[in-house]
């Protein structure tokens, strides 16, 4: 994959323009590698830069529906898709590969939730519950659902 | 040019001639439009799936480029990537990286944990099973989606081939080097194409899957990289929670 070495580069250093002043953290990778993945991009051994959504557009998080992985899907999950059409396909099942904001979905059930959707904060506020559904990590604050991303955390709709 | 003239109404009364023969010939070698199948392609699919069968441990890597389709039908493209170490029937550890999160998945065959390294945050589960039975079961009971899952189902009755209705040998085609037969499928709502690899170890090196259920058609591009004589060791299948980290509940897929 020499392409996607580039491929890599390119998004290092446009996660690098979009990161702006922003501290960058090291994060340690449990699952040590080698090759080196979108992380390890930005130089080698150096820390590594983290992305910062903060500038992102609004409409970034009014996702109608995405591509699919997978031919062949489980014949249980095709059932429960067929009955909500519309709705059920990205949330929180069965894309491996979604961005944070996959999460918010036009027309979905928004409550009355005291923070607006994609908007970010650097720390979800206390007395939250960290939760982990359909393979994605929340901050469960009452009816406000935080996303990690990067060293942010991003508020998203309730993801059921 | 009046001999250009009558000779391209010869070429022209010749071509109109041809035309007509092979509409009324009923002994025509075109094939009838009828058989969107190509059973040869349909084949390709099935050899590739019994040789996957047969890997007992290897790496996949994979970088996939997906689309979101916005309320106005703009696309965003997006990229991540994952690598699966795999020993059959039971064992795998997957590493899926996006732009936004890392996350760690384990199973040793008797339990499953995801975990965050950026959290710190872990969640196992009882899970008694093979490979596939593992890929079914979170996906339907936690709608968690593992990487490359398609792999694990060709040459399975997971992946079923008489729900294709065409397919076609789209000619060959190189991906990172290797030389590919390139076939492309249409079933229920998406539309897919398949690069695999020539000769005695047909291994899928590129998939693309363009979903038709938006007209936006959002497409993924799967490039897959093998190690068929991986390095890692077993150990790398138990999962050992960080200094540090915290156990989280993981909630069981909501259906309405």
């Amino acid at each position: 994959m020499k392409s996607s070495l580039r491929k890599r580069f390119l998004a290092a250093l446009t996660a690098c323009a979009l990161a702006g002043f922003t501290v960058a953290t090291v994060v340690e990778a449990a699952g040590a590698r080698g090759g080196g993945g979108a992380r390890a991009a930005g130089g080698g051994a150096g820390p590594s830069a983290q992305v910062n959504n903060s500038r992102a557009d609004a409409r970034t998080n009014e996702v109608r529906s995405s591509s699919v992985n997978n031919v062949n899907v489980s014949r249980d999950v095709n059932v429960s898709r067929n009955v909500n059409v519309d709705v059920d396909v990205d949330r929180g099942c069965c894309g491996w590969d979604h961005p944070v904001a996959a999460a918010a979905v036009v027309g979905a059930t928004v409550a009355a939730t005291s923070a607006v959707v994609g908007s970010i904060v650097y720390a979800p506020p206390p007395g939250c519950v960290p939760v982990n559904y359909g393979g994605m990590v929340y901050q469960q604050c009452g009816s406000t659902w935080y996303q990690p991303q990067g060293s942010q955390y991003v508020v998203v709709n309730p993801p059921y | 040019m009046l001999r250009r003239l009558m000779a391209l109404s010869v070429i022209a009364m010749s071509l109109s001639a041809l035309g007509a023969q092979a509409q009324t010939s009923p002994t025509s070698t075109e094939p009838p439009r009828a058989s969107a199948v190509d059973s040869a392609s349909i084949q390709a699919l099935k050899d590739m799936g019994a040789y996957l069968q047969t890997l007992k441990r290897f790496r996949v890597s994979t970088e996939v480029t997906g689309e979101r389709v916005l309320a106005d039908g703009q696309k965003l493209q997006h990229t991540a990537t994952a690598d699966l170490d795999v020993d059959r029937p039971n064992k795998l550890r997957a590493l899926m990286r996006s732009p936004g999160s890392e996350r760690v998945l384990v199973f040793n065959g008797k339990t499953v944990t995801l975990y965050t390294p950026a959290q710190k945050y872990y969640s196992t589960v009882e899970l008694d099973d093979t490979i596939n039975g593992l890929i079914e079961r979170l996906e339907v009971r936690y709608g968690v989606q593992i990487p490359l899952a398609d792999l694990f189902r060709w040459g399975t009755a997971a992946a079923p081939l008489d729900k294709i209705e065409s397919a076609m040998n789209a000619g060959q085609d190189f991906v990172d080097g290797d030389l590919c037969d390139h076939y492309a499928f249409r079933q229920g709502t998406i539309d897919w194409q398949i690069w695999i690899r020539t000769g005695t170890r047909p291994l899928p090196r590129k998939i693309v899957i363009t979903s038709r259920s938006d007209e936006a058609r959002p497409q993924s591009v799967s490039l897959l990289d093998w190690k068929l004589k991986p390095a890692f060791t077993d150990s790398i299948f138990q999962f050992a929670p960080p200094k540090g980290a915290t156990k989280i509940e993981i909630i069981p897929r909501k259906t309405k």
